[in-house]
């Protein structure tokens, strides 16, 4: 089957959840069906600044075509937008404005479209925040397959994007909360649709723990591993930790990720900075418990990357995908105060058999959802559904 | 290792702890009395929660009935207008978004973000107050069924 991918920014060096995902995806599909991936020349999510050379470029066995950034993000007018739209009632034209000064705005890309969008069997689009996938889809929506990556944001309360949400042929979503969130934008149960999660290996061996020990980390430590920054949770995750820790034999809480917030001078709080792949996964496969105190995920990929490793989880219960993944999985506990926070943490540190058979049913859940040879059939089996792959299908190879 | 546990079994346990930690706190502050009992806090507490996850203000019956949302509502974000003349206007639009504005950020986001969390608290009120009102709506039913089969 032909299939074009839709992404924001693409490369082996873009750190950003969809695009990842898009990129394990297109290396995947890759052997079996023929991938164009269309994006932009960004790899700054905030500038969208033109980086990569445009036109056609490969990726192992997928090609990839980018196009040039019209116009970097305006931030001041970004951000007056963004509070005009989010204050609610913004008329439509500047909802549409929104996702146009959201960017990357690559109107080559949706020249491509326009013009060859009709030659692939499907489309696939990543993201509906931004601009590739909101205008990208009206152009092809009887082949569009929508990977919303939709968190309950304000942005997916916009008015427009209830709208825009009942036009692809397709949809593939991450958890079974955002299929819920998404169809009730829409109004509708979508369909066409099936919820693919993504695909992880196993985790392997654990590393050794010398690495750990040379920065000096303890052998027993609560993890958090991503973005140190407000968006996700963290400041509230700091202000319980410095609160609970006095008060109890708190375990140190190691902060693994690029610090975008003040962290707090204290000596039960560590953070690294940006890390490694080798120590990511030597701090995973030895930490007592993850915590996840995002407010808003579409999936939750640290929780499930902890799970590989056996780790049990303690998330946010005020994001409704990390509650009822770990509810699915039985892989940690959730909290919505400060007070279940601690109740939780005592928990976790007080029974360790329960703590570790928290863990043992979060891999479980792994091994059973989100293998590569689970999610890659699902995908195949959707396109499969879409009139346009079975026609394909049906035809003779070229 | 320990034998299957259920995070909902688990969750149901520290829940308890916390609600009885929590009641004693308030009791302790002088909560009414009513309190004293676990089984009428526990029901206050559920009916109180299932407000505020309620989170999406369009299902919402107040604000239908407050009317016009222009006169109630809270605006966080801050309007670029002006009622002199056209020429006028675009300087006084221009040294208030491109000369003040960058000074003045820091205050405009400190306010607009706490408007927001007293929007976000208006709205949960407003899931409360609709709650408690379903709850009375529904005991008054009950208690006309009630007299009626008396009679």
């Amino acid at each position: 089957v032909k299939l074009a991918f839709v992404v924001q920014r693409y490369g082996a060096d873009i750190a950003g959840g969809s695009e990842l995902h898009c990129r394990e995806l297109a290396q995947r599909l890759a052997p079996r069906h023929q991938i164009a991936v269309l994006t932009s020349c960004a790899r700054d999510y905030v500038s969208w600044e033109n980086e990569y050379p445009s036109g056609d470029t490969s990726d192992g066995a997928v090609r990839v075509i980018r196009f040039a950034v019209a116009r970097p993000r305006r931030l001041n007018e970004f951000r007056a937008l963004s509070e005009e739209v989010f204050d609610g009632e913004a008329p439509r034209p500047h909802q549409e404005e929104w996702f146009r000064e959201n960017g990357p705005q690559v109107p080559g890309l949706l020249d491509h479209l326009r013009e060859h969008g009709r030659g692939y069997d499907a489309v696939l689009f990543w993201t509906f925040r931004y601009y590739p996938s909101f205008f990208g889809v009206p152009l092809v929506r009887d082949r569009a397959v929508l990977l919303p990556t939709a968190e309950d944001d304000p942005a997916v309360h916009l008015e427009i994007a209830a709208e825009f949400f009942n036009l692809p042929a397709a949809y593939l979503f991450l958890t079974p909360e955002e299929q819920a969130l998404v169809s009730a934008r829409a109004g509708r149960t979508l369909q066409p649709s099936a919820v693919i999660g993504t695909g992880l290996e196993p985790a392997g061996p654990p590393p050794d723990r010398q690495l750990l020990r040379a920065l000096g980390i303890p052998d027993d430590y609560i993890l958090y591993l991503g973005r140190v920054d407000r968006n996700k949770g963290c400041d509230t995750l700091l202000e319980y930790f410095q609160e609970y820790a006095p008060a109890s034999r708190a375990l140190p809480l190691v902060l693994a990720g690029p610090v975008k917030l003040q962290v707090p001078a204290h000596d039960r709080i560590r953070a690294l900075g940006y890390v490694s792949d080798q120590l990511r996964a030597a701090l995973l496969a030895h930490a007592r418990l993850l915590v996840v105190p995002s407010p808003y995920e579409s999936l939750g990929i640290a929780l499930l990357e902890a799970w590989n490793h056996g780790v049990p989880a303690l998330v946010n219960a005020r994001c409704d995908v990390l509650r009822e993944q770990v509810r699915r999985a039985n892989g940690g506990l959730h909290y919505r105060s400060f007070n279940e926070f601690c109740e939780a943490l005592d928990y976790l540190g007080s029974h360790p058999d329960e703590s570790r058979a928290l863990g043992a049913q979060g891999l479980q859940f792994v091994e059973r959802e989100y293998r590569w040879t689970t999610v890659l059939p699902r995908i195949e089996g959707l396109l499969r559904s879409l009139p346009t792959g079975q026609a394909s299908a049906a035809a003779p190879a070229i | 290792l320990a034998a299957d546990v259920s995070v909902d079994s688990v969750m149901a346990e520290l829940h308890e702890r916390v609600r009885g930690r929590l009641r004693e706190r308030l009791l302790s502050h002088g909560a009414s009395r009513e309190f004293e009992d676990p089984a009428l806090f526990a029901e206050v507490e559920r009916i109180l929660q299932t407000a505020t996850s309620t989170g999406d203000a369009q299902v919402l019956l107040l604000p239908e009935l407050l009317g016009d949302r222009e006169t109630w509502r809270l605006q966080t974000a801050l309007r670029w207008q002006s009622h002199r003349s056209s020429g006028a206007a675009s300087i006084i639009l221009f040294i208030k978004r491109r000369l003040l504005m960058p000074i003045l950020r820091w205050l405009y986001e400190y306010s607009r973000d706490n408007f927001e969390r007293q929007r976000r608290v208006n709205d949960v009120l407003f899931a409360c107050v609709q709650e408690l009102a379903i709850e009375n709506a529904r005991l008054r039913r009950d208690l006309q069924s009630l007299t009626d089969n008396h009679r």
